[in-house]
């Protein structure tokens, strides 16, 4: 399941658009196989939209998209892909267990209580394995939801805006999960509009109207605008263009 | 396509509604409580034996034909003058009013007649009564009173007639509901997104939802069966396991059905508004109310359009005439549903790529 070439993800020139609204303006990127990819921007500048597109859930109308060395709905049906959608999508009137074999069969996996236990435990919620999920708090319910993208161990794992709605301590603790993964081989793709977060990153992607301003570290970003931070980066460069 | 998915998505939905009681009070309390309302209303209009005045001071002919006539257990009988008789029906004290005259060999019947529907048990428990008069003295050259039933017969009422549509009714409208706002849910919280994002075929989860809810749709058919047959007494001749053919074709129809729906609503009101759009069509057209034969003209190809009509023609002739699965008649609908139920569910596959991928 390793990756084969240098690239876990790359896209060149990506259009989509809704309608009249074009939601991706040619976007290019290169995400390397075992890093953190922070895709930094503001609410509307397509996150969201690319990560569909890794998925396979959206079609790109132009341009190139490489998911693990082939298409994005190879990459999904082959379970190399973990979705972990903005808000927790889960079934609120099954336990945390039941969901998790639910999201487990679909992946091929129908005898799955060690791969189950061994996600809970990553997000420390194995007390609580037969709670009704309806019954969490919100943010054990992003834990869950995490835990389901994590159960088929993917090679690459997509969090479209992870840390929303949760409090500063957890937020902590799922930063510490995700470096754990990567460093276990994992590709990491992450989306956020919050500065302090990205900087966690092992690189970074400024997005804004569907484009990719400029790639690279939170601090290399910083030195190439000439700022003191990266918020302050991202509008030089936004501004720049 | 992989079994072990479907099975998952099934069983997602089973255990989900495990939970949600409203759903499964709804499933299977609500035809009881429809079914108890129909039977009360409908189901012992016929077996009330009507009170039947025979006019002794225009009666002609052996006086053992009253004895005989009043005696028996289709009507209430009583003798009365003629102006008495007539003063009673006026009254509403007495259902019909009736003289048998001799050397014309005409029994004259006398009823109120302002509602068709008694008028109708009326006439016929008059005749009943009569021919058994009749019989047991022998050669009297009296009315040729001829009454042929092939099925039913005295306590044959309108809930037996109702009861097998009633049931496909139920099945779909219940399935369809609750399908609809199943999958709505799965478009509305995210989770059809990460369903469309893992190895899961649109195929697939159209074959789980078909599996999920057959199961409900089943076992909601064996507690109206055993409600209408047990607690209702409803005559009921046929195989239990064609009845169970028939609605899970029909299901088919109404799980796939709710998907597309769901994928032309954005909330669950929304949803719930295709309901009469869906179903008042099929009560009306479908030979749950008015039987197909009777419709107008230009409404028949209409009616041949909705799934309910071969529903309801397929579980009459099963439960009321005895039909074998084999019968030319049960086979077609079956197999027109059968056709209904394949090209919705392939409609509600398309339905999903729409929106996603």
């Amino acid at each position: 399941m390793g990756v084969t070439s240098d690239v876990a993800v790359s896209a060149a020139g990506l259009r989509k658009n809704f309608g009249a609204t074009p939601a991706l303006g040619g976007l290019d990127l290169r995400i390397r196989p075992g890093e953190i990819y922070g895709l930094l921007g503001p609410n509307g500048s397509g996150k969201t939209t690319f990560i569909r597109c890794v998925a396979g859930l959206l079609r790109p109308e132009a341009g190139t998209l490489t998911v693990l060395g082939g298409s994005a709905r190879d990459a999904v049906s082959a379970g190399r892909i973990g979705y972990m959608t903005q808000a927790p999508a889960l079934y609120g009137e099954l336990s945390v267990n039941e969901n998790l074999r639910f999201f487990a069969a679909l992946q091929g996996l129908p005898r799955s209580d060690d791969r189950i236990a061994e996600a809970l435990r990553t997000v420390d919620l194995l007390d609580r394995r037969h709670s009704v999920v309806n019954t969490l708090s919100g943010g054990m319910r992003t834990r869950v939801s995490l835990a389901a993208a994590l159960l088929h161990r993917p090679s690459l794992l997509l969090l479209d805006e992870p840390t929303v709605g949760v409090d500063p301590l957890l937020r902590q603790e799922f930063w510490t999960h995700f470096r754990e993964l990567a460093s276990s081989g994992i590709t990491i793709l992450v989306s956020s509009h919050v500065m302090d977060e990205a900087s966690r990153c092992d690189r970074l992607g400024l997005i804004r109207a569907g484009v990719v301003l400029a790639e690279g570290s939170a601090s290399d970003l910083v030195a190439r605008a000439g700022t003191r931070d990266l918020e302050s980066a991202f509008v030089a460069l936004a501004e720049a263009r | 396509m992989d079994p072990h998915r479907v099975r998952a998505v099934a069983k997602r939905i089973v255990l989900g509604f495990r939970r949600d009681h409203r759903s499964l009070g709804l499933l299977f309390a609500a035809p009881v409580l429809v079914l108890s309302l129909v039977g009360a209303v409908w189901g012992e209009a016929t077996e009330r034996a009507p009170v039947v005045v025979v006019a002794t001071d225009r009666f002609s002919g052996p006086p053992g034909v009253i004895d005989r006539f009043l005696a028996s257990n289709a009507i209430h009988g009583r003798r009365a003058t003629f102006d008495e008789g007539d003063h009673q029906l006026r009254a509403g004290e007495a259902d019909a009013l009736v003289w048998l005259d001799s050397p014309s060999a005409t029994m004259h019947v006398v009823i109120e007649g302002s509602d068709p529907l008694t008028s109708g048990t009326i006439g016929g428990a008059v005749q009943r009564a009569l021919t058994e008069g009749l019989a047991t003295l022998g050669q009297l050259p009296g009315p040729k009173i001829v009454v042929d039933q092939l099925y039913g017969g005295a306590e044959y009422s309108l809930l037996d007639y109702l009861a097998p549509v009633l049931i496909a009714f139920f099945a779909f409208f219940f399935i369809f509901l609750l399908s609809a706002v199943s999958f709505l849910r799965e478009r509305t919280t995210g989770t059809l997104e990460r369903l469309m994002a893992s190895p899961l075929r649109r195929g697939e989860l159209v074959l789980g939802y078909l599996a999920g809810f057959s199961f409900f749709a089943l076992l909601q058919a064996i507690v109206i069966l055993l409600f209408t047959v047990f607690v209702l007494q409803v005559q009921y001749r046929g195989n239990l396991a064609t009845i169970f053919i028939v609605e899970a074709v029909l299901v088919i129809g109404a799980v796939s059905l709710g998907l597309l729906v769901s994928a032309a609503a954005r909330n669950e009101l929304q949803a719930v508004q295709f309901v009469p759009i869906v179903l008042l069509p099929q009560v009306f057209l479908s030979g749950l109310l008015i039987p197909v034969d009777q419709l107008p003209d230009y409404l028949r190809p209409l009616s041949a359009l909705l799934p309910l009509t071969y529903a309801n023609e397929a579980l009459r002739v099963v439960m009321i005439k005895g039909y074998e699965l084999a019968d030319p008649l049960v086979l077609r609908d079956i197999g027109v549903l059968l056709a209904f139920g394949l090209i919705m569910a392939a409609g509600a596959v398309a339905s999903i790529r729409r929106e996603v991928a």
